[in-house]
């Protein structure tokens, strides 16, 4: 073991290649589904229909005769047996000032349906064809109510009420800032400019779809479930605290492989809960895996967000307030995390990396007949700097200012740090300018003109965007617990509650640990996803690395003091006089010393282990500046992205070519959004219309061979002892109005001016197509009410 | 997906025999579309025939002024055949856009034309090149044989044998793909053969078909700016999630345009 070579080609700082990947590749992972048991059953599920009907009857007398079928159970049966509803919104209040309210969501639907997709019967059997062969034999006798999917229809007036309680359908109401000074500020600007925004709702379409197996121990009663989980402890709190009643300890949550979750899997799900009571009632294995179409029409979704967004400026550019009221649809039930998103979470970063005094805020969360919302790559900061983003750009315009220049005069200085923002967050970090600088730089910024004309003299329109930004990590959790145990048998093993989910947390972790243990990284091993090992907030927010990175490395360096100790019992020597080198402590200025693992094995256990806590200081604020350039077909609207520039301020990094997929990764996702993504339910019907990939347009990979994506790691967080800052989500935020800004700007040089304002997303063909002919969507304003 | 009897004959004639013995029969060919509504529950059919093992129904080669193609012959192989590629590229070209490689190694001509789906990419070239249809029964022309929404003419128990193509003077063909099927949403094929010109088009309307008032103006100047000026008309053009009618017919003038350019 040679220190600085471990160090040197495996610690922190170098692109170490991903240690997941051979298992992951080569197709030998254990995701949930690969995981069976001896004598398991399967469940299938049963679905609504229907947008919003009363369930009037469930005939499950033939199904219950076929082959293999072992139970069937509808909620009414759930509810009898004690099975409680998921939690809902909590503390958040409606207009009126009384608590925010959600129609129960009950893990099987009881009386009411409310969405299409909704799970209504659960059905057993011993083989999955048997299961789904039952489920097209039951009967559920509907009574159609009105419905509405829409959240600036479920704002109106004579909507269809859903639920008593949300009069006017809205499950929660917030107002931040002052609205009386934001109004003084837009009287007496110089220029207002003022925007209609659709941030269309996406699904997270992870490569894996959800799915859990649960057996029970008939010995101790205990049920395991494994699940495709993100947060695998808050998963087990939520099942056994709120839906099942029972101790925590009788439910072990164990997660294997993620194949991608974007968000979509925190916390736990009605099928999941159902899994988990039919084991225990069945007292057989039980295991459910989604189908593609089950994802589309019953995973949480993100976004589906309405705003008019304004801006005040005064003559010379600065903005003098900002005011966003935003409508967002939280779907048929409104969850926890859906409605803090939009109401919280977003308006934290409304004022982006921009000192804006004054804001006035406005957010609702409505309650329609659609899928609920929740956690989506971003969540709530895509809406806000999208907002801000493409104001800055109609400000510009109206200005008839570069819009990077406008960015500038608005930009929070580095001697202004900390800096509190209107929502009281206080940014640690940050040196927007020279971000932007540098990313202006990349792009060739100045060199535009060139390539427009070149684009021109092709018959192609082409259009620059750019987005300067923020956004805030953690999921406001800032503790996680590591445990470290150096084996007498070679190897190191440490635990944490995150979880892997393809962002390449194992090998960054073992970069970490190899940084403090100096030992080669195979005598590394990353353990998740075991609520018997340890429990903790888990991975959401981008918030593993510089929480539980953080822990690891305290816990690390714990390890390495408490075996000085041990080392100098071994070496008869005093403590003071132990030094640790690589894997091994050396009496200093002698011969004499001893291999840690060495070490390990003559301790009474055979290793040393170390529990250790840590909490970080607050969020990183990662922040960057994307630069896209787009050319337009006028003949057909299709947009290319020609090209596509970033710098991002990130803090230190631990592996570069695991950040720079995270950035890529999150930018495609975000490009997704901005060109083709768009969850679409049938406002007549209620029915989903794009329930499979054949109709649901993802991005393709091949947009990413343009990407010039650099990182500045010279401004550390001052948060955390790593001075890391969170990456998973940086990109998706800013790609999604850097490019809607390109293709803006290449619509209003192409003659429509500002009126390219009033376009979309997503940007398809046709909806490019027809903005070149004059013809934009119609977006409602959206009005909330002063108090 | 639910049980059924599977045959798999070694001639058209036992083909034959086996389909019209089941009262609710199907030829499976490379199995692209039909196992996909079996799996979805869509479809039920009580017997497949397979026709993989009938060596008479593949192959491709050139006689005289045209091509022939045999039905089961994959998208794969019309793509990499180099009696297509010189007599008629733009099927080759046609064909290797098809799916993705799975689907082109086991899709088959005869079974994209038996279906008839309106967004196919093969119809178009047959309709678009004036190909006549070889069944156990007859020669059917192209324009006979498209008769609507995954319709065709082929009675009851009829098999698909070859397609004979005209080989053309001039051909091209242009795709515009639905973002998320990667199907057409609208493709256009040209051509320009001794018996005229053609345009046919799939993905726009509930089945391939011809546009008479490009044909015309292109039969006049074989040229891209003859395309110009003349407007397709929406009426009857699919408009779903993916497009309206007005963008569909829009496009249909500029694949148009762009696939005369192409042809040369």
């Amino acid at each position: 073991m040679n220190a600085p070579n471990e160090l040197g080609r495996f610690g922190s700082g170098n692109s170490v290649r991903r240690l997941e990947d051979p298992t992951l590749v080569t197709g030998t992972g254990l995701y949930t589904d690969d995981a069976n048991q001896v004598g398991q059953i399967h469940l299938s599920l049963l679905r609504s229909p229907y947008p919003h009907a009363r369930i009037v009857s469930i005939d499950t007398a033939a199904a219950a005769s076929m082959p293999g079928v072992v139970g069937i159970y509808t909620g009414a049966d759930l509810v009898a047996a004690g099975v409680k509803p998921m939690p809902t919104v909590a503390g958040f209040k409606r207009p009126d000032g009384s608590p925010a309210v959600s129609p129960p969501r009950h893990i099987l639907a009881v009386d009411v349906v409310r969405f299409v997709g909704e799970a209504v019967v659960a059905i057993l059997a011993e083989t999955r064809e048997q299961a789904q062969a039952a489920r097209d034999a039951v009967f559920v006798d509907y009574d159609a109510l009105p419905a509405v999917v829409d959240v600036s229809d479920a704002a109106e007036p004579n909507a269809p009420q859903l639920w008593p309680a949300a009069s006017g359908n809205v499950s929660a109401e917030a107002r931040h800032g002052d609205a009386a000074k934001a109004q003084a500020a837009f009287e007496s600007a110089a220029h207002v400019v003022k925007l209609d925004l659709l941030h269309q709702r996406l699904s997270a379409v992870p490569m894996e779809p959800r799915a859990a197996l649960g057996s029970v121990d008939p010995a101790t009663g205990r049920l395991t479930l494994r699940l495709s989980s993100q947060m695998p402890s808050g998963a087990r709190n939520t099942l056994c605290d709120a839906v099942l009643g029972i101790p925590q300890d009788k439910v072990r949550v164990v997660v294997g492989d993620v194949g991608g979750g974007f968000g979509m899997k925190t916390g736990v799900y009605p099928e999941e809960a159902v899994v988990a009571w039919s084991a225990f009632k069945t007292g057989k294995p039980v295991k459910w895996v989604a189908e593609r179409s089950e994802e589309f029409l019953a995973s949480h979704a993100g976004r589906d967000v309405v705003t008019t967004g304004e801006l005040a400026l005064d003559a010379n550019g600065k903005v003098l307030a900002l005011k966003v009221w935003s409508l967002a649809n939280v779907g048929a039930y409104a969850t926890g995390s859906g409605v803090a998103i939009q109401l919280l979470i977003g308006p934290w970063v409304g004022t982006s990396i921009y000192d804006i005094p004054v804001v006035d805020y406005r957010f609702r969360a409505l309650i329609t007949n659609t899928a609920p919302t929740g956690p989506y790559r971003g969540a709530g900061r895509p809406e806000a700097i999208y907002n801000i983003e493409r104001l800055m750009d109609a400000a510009a315009r109206r200005l008839g200012m570069d819009p990077a220049e406008l960015r500038r005069r608005n930009m929070i200085r580095p001697e202004q740090m900390p800096y509190k923002n209107p929502m009281g967050q206080v940014y640690d970090t940050g040196h927007f300018d020279s971000i932007t600088r540098q990313a202006l730089e990349l792009a060739d910024w100045n060199g535009f003109d060139a390539r427009l004309a070149e684009s021109k003299a092709r018959g192609k329109l082409r259009g620059r965007g750019i987005a300067s930004f923020l956004e805030w990590t953690s999921g406001n959790s800032f503790e996680e617990r590591v445990t470290v145990n150096v084996s007498g048998d070679g190897y190191i093993e440490i635990f944490t509650a995150t979880m892997a989910m393809g962002q390449g947390i194992v090998t960054t972790y073992a970069q970490l640990a190899v940084d403090v243990f100096g030992v080669p990284i195979d005598r590394i091993r990353i353990i998740q996803g075991d609520t018997d090992r340890g429990v903790g907030f888990g991975s959401a927010g981008s918030r593993s690395l510089f929480t539980a990175g953080s822990a690891l490395q305290v816990a690390s360096e714990k390890t390495v003091e408490l075996s000085k100790g041990l080392a100098a019992d071994a070496l008869e020597a005093s403590a003071r006089d132990i030094e640790y080198l690589a894997g091994r402590f050396n009496v200093v200025g002698t011969d004499r010393g001893i291999d840690l693992f060495e070490l390990a094995s003559r301790q009474p256990a055979r290793q040393v282990f170390m529990e250790s806590s840590t909490t970080v200081s607050g969020p990183t604020w990662p922040n960057g500046c994307h630069i896209c350039e787009v050319e337009i077909d006028p003949d057909t609207g299709e947009t290319a992205i020609a090209a596509y520039s970033s710098m991002n301020d990130i803090g230190r990094v631990v592996n570069p070519m695991i950040v720079r997929g995270q950035l890529d990764g999150g930018a495609v996702q975000g490009i997704g959004q901005a060109l083709c993504e768009k969850v679409v339910y049938d406002p007549e019907s209620g029915q989903l219309q794009t329930g499979t990939l054949s109709d649901y347009a993802l991005p393709r990979i091949d947009i990413v061979a343009r990407f010039k994506t650099e990182m500045d790691t010279s401004i550390p967080s001052t948060n955390n002892p790593l001075g890391v800052k969170g990456v998973g989500e940086l990109g998706t935020i800013g790609a999604t109005p850097a490019v809607v800004n390109a293709v803006v700007d290449a619509l209003a040089r192409a003659g429509l001016g500002a009126r390219a304002e009033q376009i979309q997303m997503p940007l398809t063909p046709e909806m490019v197509w027809n903005a070149l002919q004059g013809q934009f969507p119609v977006q409602r304003a959206v009005n909330i009410p002063g108090v | 997906m639910n049980a059924f009897e599977f045959h798999r004959p070694a001639s058209v004639a036992d083909a034959s025999k086996a389909i019209l013995s089941s009262d609710d029969g199907r030829f499976i060919a490379g199995g692209q579309s039909l196992l996909p509504t079996m799996k979805f529950g869509l479809s039920a059919p009580a017997d497949l025939v397979a026709l993989a093992a009938i060596s008479e129904l593949s192959g491709i080669r050139v006689q005289g002024a045209s091509l022939r193609i045999g039905a089961m012959t994959t998208h794969a192989s019309v793509a990499a055949s180099d009696d297509v590629k010189r007599s008629i590229p733009a099927l080759a070209q046609l064909a290797d856009g098809i799916g993705d490689p799975a689907v082109r190694s086991r899709g088959t001509i005869g079974g994209s034309l038996g279906l008839n789906d309106p967004a196919a990419c093969y119809p178009t070239a047959v309709l678009g090149l004036g190909a006549s249809i070889q069944t156990d029964r007859r020669s059917i022309a192209a324009d006979d044989f498209f008769k609507g929404l995954y319709t065709t003419a082929l009675e009851p128990g009829e098999l698909i044998t070859a397609v004979e193509f005209p080989i053309p003077e001039k051909a091209a063909w242009v795709k515009f793909k639905q973002p998320a099927s990667r199907f057409s949403l609208v493709g256009v094929f040209v051509s320009k053969t001794a018996a005229g010109v053609r345009v046919a088009v799939t993905g726009a309307g509930p089945c391939v078909f011809r546009v008479p008032a490009l044909e015309a103006a292109l039969s006049k100047s074989w040229s891209a700016t003859a395309c110009e000026g003349i407007r397709v008309s929406a009426d009857g053009l699919n408009s779903d999630l993916h497009a309206s009618a007005a963008y569909r017919a829009h496009l249909i003038g500029v694949l148009c345009k762009r696939a005369v350019a192409a042809a040369g």
